[in-house]
């Protein structure tokens, strides 16, 4: 039975449907594409002539070009190939009429995607990467309640910590080594101003610095150490980084605090290339204000004396040191369920009756305690340490869980700039160090049987899903500049001219190409195998006779080799068959099956006996 | 597997012509194909045998004709009869008008004759006084010229050889064949019992014509004949006549063989009787010329 060409149109629209819910409709390419799409299936509704029908996979084709354009992972893009693959199909279907198996039409429609590759690859290469134009303005707040580190951190008000282990971003490095465990800390959001209970960002100027349009031609292009990012819905627009780094794409855009944002808030996944950069990024060497002193006064009286203590010693170092010191003589204890702590000096509770918190509570007394010695210090919540995944056979990657959310502290010191301290790390470091070595080792904890099974999948798609994204990301507008710089140098007027003539001789090409498939009267599969067949009965010194037949032969030779008689005699029988009689598509399958078998069988006879 | 629907005729009449199965078969595929057949062979050899044979298998009317200097195309065709009771002429058909005419020594006949002959072989009908006459179906001739006694013959020049799809030659009998026949072991073909009627026949023609012919085996065909005209080959080549009557005769052949499809094989087994007579030499060269592997 031949599928109909309707049915092929129908489900190209609804692969493309499929596409639909990831797109960001901030942006006018989004419209278009779900536009796009509602005119095709009008369009089909009404259809009734061929040109109409044609037109309708015109626009499937269309549209998928559109979603490609603005979905580029993985899942995306194998919904893209298979609603262009079903377009095509459909429009073959129209074209041909009934009668084409799937397989026919799967096969046809695999060979044109693969006829138009060498175009696609030029453009893909050559054509200049641009900007998005179409950046809407900042939709602040677009309201999903999405699971991940709030832009408020206040961990008085918490009384246990949920395990959530929804999945927060993944990242692989192009060295395939993960980090030490020392330097698994993901910065996210800055914390600086404090109302002496609750830690809460300071809204500056969004983006205000940018990480800089990469140096283009220099060779370190390829060369320099790479990460990629894959970061999960977040209601914040703050991203996981490592703190260093320029970015690919370029709506990226790191804060004066040193948070790296998105220019869109994020409702889909987004995937991002960090290179990394030796020199000390801006956001660590800018100086502290007086937002990041501030401590609300009477808040937590306790904690202000022990500060003010502190402010004898003359050097910020030696404040932090008598910090620690004091931190790791008293008897404090990680736990993952402390209880609620009062609303009024709750602080002064934590740090003087209870002794016991998670990493919240160690960051928010830390910073208090600093800015009470008189430095400068603020909070950062991120991710610390993440699973070391090795797919099979793919890119091993960090994989990220909301349970791995931490937060610490930073600290100003004079020359140095702006310094990571980790106070929870003082009291126990095997409980507040939860990722790194230990967690790493004990693999996927606490999952049994199914759900086990089902996180292995999931860790393979996502490896697959790294790869995609490294693959596209690492060619990326400065991988470009550099590739446009060795091949044309200065002489840039050429570009239009070469990307026309060649996308036009490649095209001219795919459609030869084409036309050589179809072209009948040549050395055929058949034929191929026939000749292979031909010398390994040479090579047991077996020539054919003039004008002899390739049955005849085959008989001739399985009297000479007894061992392999069968094989030749069912050798002879099928190529007669397959070259000579009228057959329906299934039996041709199986002869073919059979003629496969039997040279098989022929190939793997030793030589001896042949 | 597909059953060879004549084998059991081909076994019958091995009975009556004994050592003789190649020929036969191969007389069987040229009636299969609608042609025509000559024999050219020594007296005795049991070419009326075969003829008549054939005949009775399918249940055919069968006459012989001895093919002498001074027959004319009348003693052939049949001539208008004057009735003298109803006072009109009514046509009296001559041995032309039977299914098998077994035509002995053609070749002593004059040119004149033989033409009739052919022209009725090709036309399947006789135009007798302006009145055309159809010829029986089906209509099969077998030709017997003996090649060696030439005094007083006029031989068949090609452009007549080429309308006998075949030419065969029965040969000797082997020795075991021979002393079987001695010690009269086979059987008058009288006692023939036929397999199939002249209706099943015509219907076997349409089958044989069916037959499938794929692109390869047309190439196979198309290459043999391109050979055989090729300038350092001796005369002039397989007519398209020729190559129709091979695929025709392969056609036939792979009936026989019991296939739905024509191979190289069919070809091959054809070629000698269907070619040789047309090139004046032997076929074979023509079949180690040209590559059967495909």
């Amino acid at each position: 039975m031949s599928p109909s060409a309707r049915w092929l149109q129908i489900l190209g629209l609804a692969v493309l449907g499929a596409g639909l819910p990831g797109l960001d409709f901030g942006a006018p390419l989004g419209w278009l594409s779900a536009g796009l799409l509602l005119l095709a299936a009008l369009k089909l509704a009404e259809a009734r002539s061929l040109q109409e029908r044609r037109l309708v996979s015109l626009l499937t084709l269309i549209g998928c070009g559109v979603q490609g354009a603005q979905q580029p992972e993985l899942l995306p893009s194998v919904l893209q190939l298979l609603g262009t693959g079903l377009a095509l199909a459909g429009l073959l279907a129209l074209e041909v009429g009934a009668g084409l198996s799937w397989r026919a039409l799967l096969r046809r429609s695999l060979t044109v995607l693969v006829a138009a590759l060498p175009m696609a690859l030029l453009l893909f290469l050559l054509v200049p990467r641009l900007d998005p134009l179409w950046t809407a303005p900042n939709l602040q707040g677009s309201g999903a309640a999405v699971t991940g580190l709030s832009a408020d951190l206040d961990p008085g008000s918490i009384a246990s910590l949920a395990n959530d282990e929804a999945p927060a971003a993944r990242v692989s490095f192009s060295g395939n080594t993960p980090p030490d465990p020392q330097g698994r800390y993901w910065r996210v959001i800055v914390h600086e101003r404090f109302d002496g209970r609750r830690w809460s960002r300071l809204d500056e100027p969004a983006t205000a610095a940018v990480p800089q349009a990469t140096p283009p031609g220099s060779a370190e292009g390829a060369a320099t150490p790479s990460q990629v990012w894959l970061a999960e819905p977040s209601p914040v627009q703050a991203l996981p980084w490592a703190g260093t780094g320029q970015g690919s794409p370029s709506q990226l855009r790191v804060s004066p605090g040193g948070e790296l944002r998105r220019q869109l808030p994020g409702r889909e996944r987004l995937a991002y290339l960090l290179r990394d950069v030796d020199r000390p990024q801006p956001w660590q060497q800018r100086p502290p204000t007086l937002v990041d002193l501030t401590l609300p006064v009477g808040s937590n009286p306790q904690l202000e004396a022990l500060g003010e203590r502190w402010r004898a010693l003359p050097q910020p170092e030696q404040r932090l040191a008598a910090a620690e010191a004091w931190f790791t003589s008293q008897n404090f204890r990680y736990s993952r369920t402390p209880g609620v702590l009062p609303a009024r000096q709750g602080l002064d509770v934590f740090l003087f009756e209870r002794r016991e918190g998670f990493c919240g509570h160690y960051a928010s007394a830390f910073t208090a305690l600093m800015r009470a010695a008189g430095v400068p210090a603020r909070v950062v919540s991120g991710y610390l340490g993440g699973r070391w995944v090795q797919p099979l056979g793919g890119t091993p990657y960090l994989d990220l869980r909301q349970s791995d959310a931490h937060a610490w502290s930073e600290v100003w010191l004079p020359n140095r700039g702006w310094q990571r301290v980790d106070p929870s790390a003082w009291v126990g470091a095997s409980a507040s160090n939860p990722a790194g070595a230990a967690r790493s080792a004990a693999g996927p904890v606490n999952l049994q049987g199914w759900r086990r099974g089902i996180q292995w999948l999931q860790w393979q798609w996502w490896g697959l899903d790294l790869a995609w994204n490294r693959w596209w990301l690492g060619f990326d507008q400065a991988s470009q500049e550099a590739l446009l710089e060795r091949l044309f140098g200065d002489q840039r007027q050429g570009l239009g001219l070469v990307l026309l003539g060649g996308a036009g001789s490649l095209l001219a090409l795919g459609i030869g190409w084409l036309q050589w498939l179809q072209a009948p009267a040549r050395g055929d599969r058949l034929d191929r195998d026939l000749r292979a067949v031909i010398r390994r009965l040479q090579q047991a010194g077996i020539e054919p006779a003039p004008g002899e037949t390739f049955e005849q032969l085959c008989l001739r030779a399985g009297e000479r080799l007894p061992a392999s008689r069968e094989a030749l005699q069912e050798l002879g029988r099928c190529h007669r068959l397959l070259r000579f009689a009228r057959l329906e598509p299934t039996a041709r399958a199986r002869h073919w099956a059979a003629w496969r078998t039997a040279l098989r069988s022929l190939q793997r006879s030793p030589k001896s006996t042949l | 597997m597909a059953s060879r629907p004549l084998q059991p005729l081909i076994t019958a009449i091995g009975r009556v012509l004994l050592g003789k199965e190649e020929p036969v078969k191969l007389a069987l595929a040229c009636l299969l194909a609608r042609g025509h057949l000559l024999i050219e062979d020594l007296p005795g050899m049991g070419k009326t045998t075969l003829a008549e044979a054939l005949a009775r298998g399918f249940g055919l009317s069968f006459k012989r004709v001895s093919f002498t200097s001074d027959l004319l195309p009348a003693d052939l065709t049949g001539i208008n009869v004057f009735d003298a009771a109803n006072t009109r002429f009514h046509f009296q058909p001559g041995p032309l008008f039977s299914q098998v005419l077994l035509a002995d020594e053609i070749n002593r006949a004059s040119p004149r004759t033989q033409s009739a002959l052919l022209e009725a072989m090709a036309a399947g009908r006789v135009s007798v006084d302006g009145v055309s006459h159809p010829l029986p179906q089906p209509f099969l001739v077998i030709a017997t010229q003996n090649g060696i006694d030439q005094v007083g013959t006029a031989p068949l020049p090609e452009s007549q050889l080429d309308r006998f799809l075949m030419r065969l030659s029965l040969g000797f009998p082997n020795r075991e064949a021979e002393r079987a026949l001695l010690s009269g072991a086979a059987l008058p073909p009288a006692s023939l019992e036929p397999i199939s009627n002249p209706a099943g026949l015509l219907e076997l023609q349409g089958q044989a014509a069916a037959q499938h012919c794929s692109t390869a085996l047309l190439d196979y065909v198309l290459d043999l004949a391109a050979f055989s005209r090729r300038g350092d080959q001796p005369g002039p080549g397989l007519s398209p006549r020729a190559c129709q009557g091979l695929v025709a005769a392969a056609r036939a052949w792979s009936l026989l063989e019991g296939r739905d499809h024509v191979t190289p094989t069919d070809v091959q087994a054809v070629l000698p009787a269907v070619a040789n007579h047309r090139l004046q030499r032997d076929a074979a060269a023509l079949l180690a010329g040209v590559d059967g592997l495909r």
